[in-house]
């Protein structure tokens, strides 16, 4: 496997106190990538360290052959990694198509090819896309965050916990968007508190605990490894 | 009292100086909403705009309202240059900080307009201007501009805001800061083009209020409460909202005057300011950041 993204032993947090122990991850091209783990674990930090958004004290992080640790946040949405907040990752008072055209803010010249690219994607979205995004469901406000993400054509797409509060029937929807995004040839590492579906829904899945790597391997074999679903998936 | 008598001497005064309320209301509004707080020396930068403007018009001989884009400029200038020396500084530090901060500018801004131009009562133009009369409703041509300049400022501030890319970014940074950054938007322009507007404003409101009353050192600082409670008045955070709050104040203190001695007409902003406060803390329109 090429991985795009390559955490190697990243120790780090916020502040002067570190979250993470060398912990270390890989995402492949066209891959989904999970990561499960108790609270408090560190998996929404392991995230945010790929997107510039903690002091990094050792390790380094990779990313399609650049040495990526270090750099702000803003060169990295460049570079072509992009993120979606867990809360407030939409622009309430704005309409679907301002808040998809923000996401595009950075792109010199024309936006419409990456309208095009979210609109077939997302063809609710365009079918409203003069409502406000606070007006929106949980589920079609999901769609809209993503879209604002990909406006940017990222090659890498960092999802904190996208299914937090959804009901069931949202969080399948979640997660064939995440495949549908994944077939248009953008790698997606996300962090999942329902850790049995999302295993089952991810290519590949890492287990954290207490900032540390606890497991690895493909959904398949992490949901059938006992002490797997003795610690996290409550049996 | 007759309907044409009302509006001649209540309502008809109660629109232009509510439209010069709406002036300064849009600023405070649009600080707050992107920088999160009460800006105290908002009148006293006004006041500043109106003398920059009689400078022009003393020194130059130009007619007052030409004299206008330049006070604009200037005021805008003036107020972008006091967010980098003051303001700039105090950003990552609680907002009330910055806020008894601003008072200290408008002290500071006041001072400054006494020494150069002193504490006596100026005029743009001197001589008293008769109304004309419009089927018995009875305006002043400076009137006529004052209403009609608040409407052009405010209506392309509008099609900025939702037109243009840049405005586009200060609404989002209004909206959700956190995520602006996040899409790349430049907080610090944002921050400069937020103070290029509002005090742009800020410099029309003060000189319309010297044009249609009179210059002096005090003009803006009694103008903050009637501005803030417009700005309440409408929602914090919303635009069109300060235009109506300012209208809506201005008339009423007009018309107060049919009940209360006109000394106190001043008093009927805060008398709104804290039946909102009660009532509707959001404004009318449900503002966006309060």
């Amino acid at each position: 496997m090429t991985a795009l993204l390559a955490m190697e032993e990243i120790t780090g947090g916020y502040g002067d106190a570190d979250i993470l122990l060398d912990v270390s991850l890989k995402v492949g091209k066209d891959e989904i990538v999970v990561i499960v783990g108790p609270n408090g674990a560190g998996k929404s930090t392991a995230m945010k360290s790929v997107f510039g958004l903690l002091t990094i004290r050792g390790g380094r992080m990779m990313f399609d052959g650049d040495n990526i640790t270090g750099w702000a946040p803003n060169r990295i949405v460049q570079r072509g990694i992009c993120y979606v907040p867990q809360v407030d990752n939409i622009f309430r008072e704005m309409s679907i198509h301002e808040n998809l055209e923000m996401g595009g803010f950075l792109k010199k010249g024309d936006l419409s090819a990456a309208f095009d690219r979210v609109y077939t994607l997302f063809p609710d979205l365009k079918e409203r896309h003069k409502t406000l995004a606070g007006s929106l469901s949980g589920g079609q406000r999901q769609m809209v965050a993503i879209g604002r993400a990909l406006m940017l054509d990222p090659k890498l797409l960092l999802l904190d916990e996208p299914t937090a509060g959804l009901s069931p029937k949202y969080m399948e929807q979640i997660f064939q968007i995440c495949r549908d995004v994944r077939d248009t040839g953008v790698a997606i590492l996300l962090v999942e508190q329902h850790a049995k579906q999302a295993l089952a829904f991810a290519d590949r899945g890492y287990v954290l605990a207490a900032g540390k790597n606890r497991h690895e391997g493909t959904g398949a074999d992490l949901l059938a490894d006992r002490e797997v679903a003795e610690m996290f998936l409550g049996g | 009292m007759d309907f044409l008598e009302l509006l001649n001497f209540y309502v008809i005064p109660g629109i232009v100086i509510g439209s010069i309320y709406a002036l300064g209301a849009v600023g405070i509004t649009l600080i707050f909403a992107i920088l999160r707080y009460a800006h105290l020396a908002h009148g006293d930068l006004a006041t500043l705009g109106a003398f920059v403007a009689l400078a022009v018009v003393s020194g130059l001989g130009v007619s007052p309202l030409a004299a206008l884009p330049v006070a604009i400029v200037a005021t805008a200038a003036v107020a972008v240059g006091i967010d980098k020396v003051f303001y700039e500084h105090l950003r990552e530090r609680p907002k009330i900080v910055t806020v008894m901060a601003s008072l200290g500018i408008a002290l500071m801004i006041r001072s400054v307009v006494q020494v150069f131009w002193g504490v006596d009562t100026q005029t743009y133009v001197r001589g008293i201007v008769r109304p004309e009369d419009y089927f018995g409703l009875r305006i002043r041509d400076r009137e006529i501009y004052t209403v009609l300049a608040m409407l052009l400022l405010v209506g392309a501030l509008q099609v900025f805001l939702t037109r243009s890319k840049w405005g586009k970014a200060m609404r989002a940074m209004s909206d959700n800061p956190n995520l602006a950054l996040l899409s790349g938007i430049d907080n610090k322009k944002v921050v400069v083009l937020t103070w290029v507007i509002a005090g742009g404003l800020c410099a029309a409101a003060g000189f319309f209020l010297g044009l249609n009353t009179e210059l002096k050192s005090l003009m803006g600082w009694s103008m903050l409460l009637p501005v803030f409670a417009a700005a309440i008045l409408g929602g914090v955070g919303r635009v069109e909202g300060a235009v109506l709050g300012g209208l809506i104040v201005g008339v009423a203190e007009e018309l107060s005057v049919l009940w209360i001695p006109s000394e106190y007409k001043a008093g009927m902003a805060f008398v709104i300011l804290l039946f909102m406060l009660l009532v509707r803390p959001t404004g009318l329109l449900r503002g966006k950041v309060l």
